[in-house]
């Protein structure tokens, strides 16, 4: 049978035994009522601490109920559209509306007031305005009063805002003035942080059709986009360069964008300056009509205003 | 007397001891022992003035030491016999035989030494023949008529026996002309020859577990331990070996551990010293600092132990709370003081760089500045960055002088990703109150101390609130919501309207945004010619046109955080609402716009002087409020300390 070699003593023995215990100080129940005071005491440190920070947080806005979940805001300019056009507009967008559930809010130029900038300045704020009156909406989509919802069918929420939807339409890395503008959309952008989604045709920003998700972002850009200091500007084209200015030279406005295709939400009726509208298409508008008189977008609207009246009275 | 060093000069002397005189012969003495080494000229051998030391002057001290040394070279090759006169009364005629070569003339003496006479205290030595007792009794004892030796050298030749360590001489070498007997009694160390061998130690015999000494073989036996024996046991007592317990009274039982517990003061470091190196069983100074500690506090009283303790732990909190790096770890740790939340943003070398050489006026300006901040930070444990202010090209390039300070936030943003607070300071700022903190002054209830709602200080006369009926409750409210959660910007304003000297923005995306648009090239555009001060105009454009800027700035009363002095907004003469004011200690002091006209140096100067007589400690208070008046009145000078 075999032992273990027994330790090996020391030739300088220590003068007092070494303890074999633990400290007699530290009993296990001590221990536990030491273990429960720390705890207690952090308790109460954290207690503290957060009764503290709350105070001073930062609020998180709250998020919108969706109700409605979207509101289409047109802006009717009686002195450069003829009233019976911007009658059958009214209805185009209140039909479209009542489908799904949405609100409508129609401003007219004067509504509001501009301080001497040009009428168009109206867009802006009546989006704003929209804001403020439907404050749960999710989604504020301006279209100008040159376009008519075709395709009743598509709804706004799903056929564009969507996230997983943005991520398929947006445009990364396309310069945002086309045409080489070196200011680009941003690469990395997710469709779940886009607030702003707009259309480019071949020449310029379109400032025609643009939706705005609600939030503190959306006051953020309306707000600026509103400035009086750019409405005092002259800019040539008034909002639409107003909105290439800040989207250029200011990265907060930038980095919540998405430029999508153009047939999405702002086809033209001719494929001169944009995209051409096809059969099936959400929207089409006339880029030109309001420039070339009164009476012009009645007459270039014609064929397109039976279609959609076709297409809301089939669905 | 005679002197000896190194055996150059050795009269003979001569001494009655007794009723016998002899001739002693320091120079053969010397050769006897001349085993001893030297170790340098001036240096008395002490074994050597052991024999020698008898030359006191007086006779009789001699042949004490002499034969106390005589003994003690006994003693140290026989150490474990018994010693005849030990421990009990001495026989009258008991004789004493000196060791070989230790006999004077020699002739080989016998002495009577009834006149050594030890008395009763001798007792303990049966128990403890440690040498140190047997020699000091032995010296200070002496009964002997010539004992009368003055006690201090008889003191002095103790000493120097005294702190002779046990030195085993080894043989002696035989003096010529004697007669060379060898000695009767064994060298054998051993007590119990051609028993167990080893070392017999006399006091642990009790505990040997044998209750009776082992007789094989002759015992070797002193004639006097015969004659007890015999005398004790009656003749037949050689036969049966008794055992007698040794312990005579309370001496006897303690000596041990009374005189082991005395202080010794063995520190020779003597070569034959080496041997017993760490191995004193006795010596204190083995013991470990631990065991040492421990063996104080076990001997400590209860209450002794509590005072102790509450001694520890105030002499514990003075450190903690004042000179470990744990006040620093507590104030910046985020959870707990929360210094790392605030940044202090410091503009330095304003306009410096190639367009303008800085005097030693602003070098003494920007030094004094830096160190007021660094200081102040390091106290509270926030982040201090500082910044370079100095014209850049790229900045003059796009028209955007002194718009350098939103990009110096938005990068201090990124370098500090947990910060919350950033305090932007003009480097003509000078902190008053360093004991202020932040959090304190301000943060902690940011909601009493800043008002949102501008009518109540409105020197631009910006109307407010928005009355624009598309803008919803909140942008429409003088407070924005009302919580101090909403505030992320917080400034003063001056008699003039905004003032960035010093302010703050909070992280948030509200920050970034405003950041963003602060610098526009159309706003810059149409306004540079009427905006004198850029930046801060360009805030209040904002702030006037732009409602989500409203909603989300506070400000703070302009002496809470920019105090200006006298020389600033002074048109209107003193204003309780701008200027300084040291009785209410505010707690920062903002020279603005004294590069135009007035004297930035003395301005700074003042208030840092100001700052330091404000915030003396009570000792610097005691000396110069009180001590130096008491001063000053008694002898009418003025002293400074």
């Amino acid at each position: 049978m075999h032992f273990a070699l027994p330790p090996r003593k020391t030739s300088q023995p220590p003068p007092y035994l070494p303890r074999a215990s633990r400290p007699p100080g530290l009993r296990r129940t001590r221990f536990k009522l030491i273990a429960l005071a720390g705890l207690a005491l952090f308790a109460l440190i954290f207690l503290v601490k957060l009764s503290t920070s709350g105070r001073n947080a930062a609020p998180t806005s709250r998020a919108p109920r969706g109700n409605p979940p979207v509101v289409l805001v047109t802006v009717l300019d009686e002195a450069r559209y003829s009233k019976t056009y911007l009658e059958t507009v009214n209805e185009n967008r209140i039909k479209y509306a009542e489908k799904h559930g949405y609100k409508t809010l129609f401003a007219r130029v004067g509504d509001y007031e501009l301080n001497g900038s040009p009428g168009s300045w109206t867009t802006v704020v009546a989006a704003r305005d929209a804001l403020t009156k439907y404050p749960d909406c999710r989604y504020v989509w301006y279209l100008d009063a040159s376009s008519f919802v075709m395709n009743p069918a598509l709804k706004v929420e799903e056929h564009v805002m969507q996230p997983s939807r943005l991520d398929e339409l947006m445009k990364k890395d396309l310069p945002v003035v086309p045409p080489d503008s070196i200011i680009k959309t941003f690469s990395h952008l997710k469709g779940q942080d886009v607030d702003l989604v707009l259309t480019q045709d071949k020449e310029a920003l379109s400032a025609g059709s643009f939706i705005v998700r609600n939030g503190e972002w959306a006051r953020f850009f309306l707000e600026t986009w509103f400035a009086p200091i750019y409405r005092s500007y002259n800019f040539e084209k008034v909002e639409a360069h107003a909105l290439e200015h800040i989207v250029q030279w200011h990265p907060t406005i930038l980095s919540r964008m998405a430029v999508i295709d153009q047939r999405i939400i702002n086809a033209y009726n001719k494929g001169v300056r944009g995209e051409e509208y096809k059969d099936g298409d959400f929207v089409v508008r006339f880029p030109d009509c309001a420039a070339a008189g009164v009476q012009a977008c009645e007459i270039e609207s014609q064929s397109f205003v039976q279609a959609w009246r076709r297409a809301f009275a089939s669905s | 007397m005679s002197t000896i060093i190194n055996g150059q000069q050795l009269p003979g002397t001569s001494y009655s001891v007794g009723h016998k005189q002899f001739r002693f012969d320091a120079a053969k003495m010397l050769q006897t022992a001349s085993v001893l080494p030297t170790q340098s000229g001036d240096t008395p051998i002490s074994q050597v003035s052991r024999y020698t030391y008898s030359g006191t002057g007086r006779s009789g001290a001699a042949p004490t030491a002499l034969l106390d040394s005589v003994r003690h070279e006994y003693f140290v090759q026989n150490h474990h016999l018994e010693f005849p006169f030990y421990g009990s009364p001495l026989p009258e005629s008991s004789a004493f035989r000196l060791p070989r070569g230790l006999g004077a003339k020699g002739e080989q003496a016998t002495y009577n030494l009834a006149f050594f006479s030890f008395g009763g205290a001798t007792s303990s030595f049966s128990d403890r023949p440690a040498r140190h007792h047997h020699r000091r009794r032995s010296s200070s004892s002496s009964s002997s008529p010539a004992a009368a030796a003055p006690p201090s050298t008889l003191r002095l030749s103790d000493r120097h026996l005294g702190v002779q360590p046990h030195q085993p001489l080894g043989p002696l070498s035989p003096i010529p002309g004697t007669p060379n007997d060898p000695m009767s009694l064994s060298r054998s160390s051993s007590p119990i020859p051609g028993g167990g061998g080893g070392w017999a130690s006399p006091g642990l015999n009790l505990a040997s577990g044998r209750s009776s000494p082992k007789l094989s073989g002759t015992p070797v036996m002193w004639e006097s331990s015969r004659q007890k024996r015999g005398g004790v046991g009656g003749g037949g007592g050689a036969a049966y070996p008794s055992f007698t317990t040794r312990s005579q009274g309370f001496f006897g039982r303690h000596m041990r551990r009374l005189s082991s517990s005395l202080p010794r003061f063995s520190t020779s470091t003597h070569y034959a010293e080496k041997e017993k190196l760490g191995r004193g069983r006795w010596s204190v100074h083995n013991v470990p600092l631990l065991g040492r500690i421990r063996g104080i506090m076990a001997r400590m009283g209860r209450k002794m132990k509590i005072r102790l303790l509450i001694l520890l732990m105030i002499l514990l909190s003075i450190f903690v709370f004042y000179h470990s790096p744990l006040v620093t770890y507590w104030r910046r740790s985020p959870w707990l003081g929360g210094g790392k939340k605030f940044v202090i943003l410091l503009g330095a070398n304003v306009g410096g760089g190639v367009m303008d050489w800085k005097g030693a006026r602003e070098w003494a300006i920007e030094r004094d500045s830096l160190r007021n901040k660094k200081k102040y930070v390091a106290r509270w444990g926030y982040e201090l960055e500082i910044v370079d202010m100095s014209t850049k090209k790229r900045y003059a390039h796009e028209w955007r002088e002194s718009w350098e300070k939103v990009d110096f936030l938005r990068t201090a943003l990124r370098k500090y990703p947990n910060a919350e607070w950033f305090w932007w300071l003009d480097l003509n700022t000078f902190i008053m109150e360093p004991t202020y903190s932040l959090q304190a002054h301000i943060f902690d209830d940011l909601q009493k101390h800043v008002y949102r709602d501008i009518n109540e200080y409105n020197p631009l006369n910006i109307s407010h609130p928005f009355t624009d009926a598309y803008l919803d409750a909140e942008s429409q409210s003088p407070v924005g919501d009302g919580r101090a959660g909403s505030i992320n910007l917080v400034l003063s304003q001056d008699c003039s309207g905004f003032n960035l000297g010093s302010f703050f923005v909070r992280r948030s995306e509200w920050t970034d945004r405003l950041l963003d648009v602060w610098w526009d090239p159309v706003a810059y555009e149409q306004k540079h010619m009427e905006w004198a001060h850029k930046e801060q105009d360009a805030l209040e454009q904002l702030y006037t046109a732009q409602p989500w800027i409203r909603k989300h700035t506070a400000f703070l009363p302009q002496r809470m955080i920019n105090s200006f002095p006298s020389g600033a907004c002074a048109e209107n003469g003193n204003d309780t609402r701008i200027h300084y004011s040291d009785r209410d200690r505010d707690f920062l002091v903002n020279m603005a716009g004294c590069e135009w006209g007035r004297d930035c140096w003395g301005e700074m100067y003042n208030f840092r002087e100001l700052s330091y007589y404000l915030n003396r400690s009570w000792w610097e208070r005691f000396k110069e409020d009180f001590l130096a008046l008491i001063i000053f009145k008694v002898t009418g000078r003025r002293v400074k300390f």
